[in-house]
């Protein structure tokens, strides 16, 4: 279920969640589904409602292109946020590890709520924005072992 | 009667010779076989009377050890960012330098 301690609704009155949920529309998913691709058009925001999404980046892997895991979403939490960030192309791909349930808000119907709701509009900007930081401290974080781990091979 | 059985057996002797010598000469003077022989077609030739073991193909051993790669690569991803996620939690320069196990950096 999406509520108020989803990633998306957090901070949000009982009232004003529910109305954000009105503009969704459920889908469920098999295992190994594709819910979206890589460069694709980004005009839905998901969260998921059951399940487990894997996001996946392509990486070469001998000579052969491989989906390599980048993160996985479970219940509760947002996948692609992208549908409100130009270009509007999402930047990963997301498959269903399991079977999954999504809710889908599309990206018009949320702009046009968040014209009507100010403050609704507001609190979820700051909890997409939350996501977002927090998903860039984390690869700041990777980036930098990486780093240290190709210096040291090469003044090894 | 006994000097032709004593004759047909030279000459049976005599011909099982040439026999032998016709069949070993091939592998000992052949030039290809004077030349080192590379390594997997000695373990073939140690192993024609056998049975050859069962062997998956090389795209299938290819396969399975690309397989192989991709999990560890999946169980780095999940160590560094479990790692990276403890140095968020609580940022320190240890935190940030911790070691995994995983197989990829050891």
């Amino acid at each position: 279920m999406i509520d108020g301690q989803s990633e998306l609704l957090r901070g949000l009155t009982p009232e004003e969640a529910e109305q954000v949920r009105g503009l969704a529309a459920r889908i469920t998913l098999t295992s190994g589904a594709e819910l979206f691709t890589l460069g694709t058009e980004a005009d839905r925001l998901y969260v998921v409602t059951r399940g487990r999404i894997k996001l996946t980046l392509p990486m070469q892997v001998r000579g052969l292109e491989r989906n390599i895991l980048v993160e996985e979403r479970t219940a509760g939490q947002i996948v692609g946020w992208s549908a409100l960030i130009p270009p509007y192309r999402f930047t990963l791909a997301a498959t269903a590890m399991v079977q999954s349930e999504v809710l889908a808000i599309s990206r018009d119907a949320l702009r046009e709520h968040f014209a009507a709701s100010p403050k609704v509009g507001y609190t979820i900007a700051m909890n997409l924005a939350a996501v977002v930081g927090e998903r860039l401290q984390l690869f700041q974080a990777m980036w930098l072992r990486e780093m240290e781990r190709m210096v040291e091979l090469r003044c090894a | 009667m006994l000097l032709m059985g004593v004759c047909l057996s030279m000459f049976g002797l005599a011909v099982a010779c040439l026999a032998f010598g016709a069949a070993t000469r091939t592998d000992e003077q052949s030039p290809v076989a004077a030349q080192p022989q590379p390594a997997a077609a000695q373990a073939a030739a140690k192993t024609r009377f056998f049975v050859d073991p069962v062997a998956l193909p090389a795209g299938a051993q290819a396969r399975v050890s690309i397989e192989a790669l991709l999990l560890q690569i999946e169980s780095h991803v999940r160590l560094e960012q479990a790692a990276a996620e403890s140095f968020l939690e609580s940022p320190t320069p240890a935190l940030l330098h911790s070691r995994t196990i995983s197989p990829l950096v050891n």
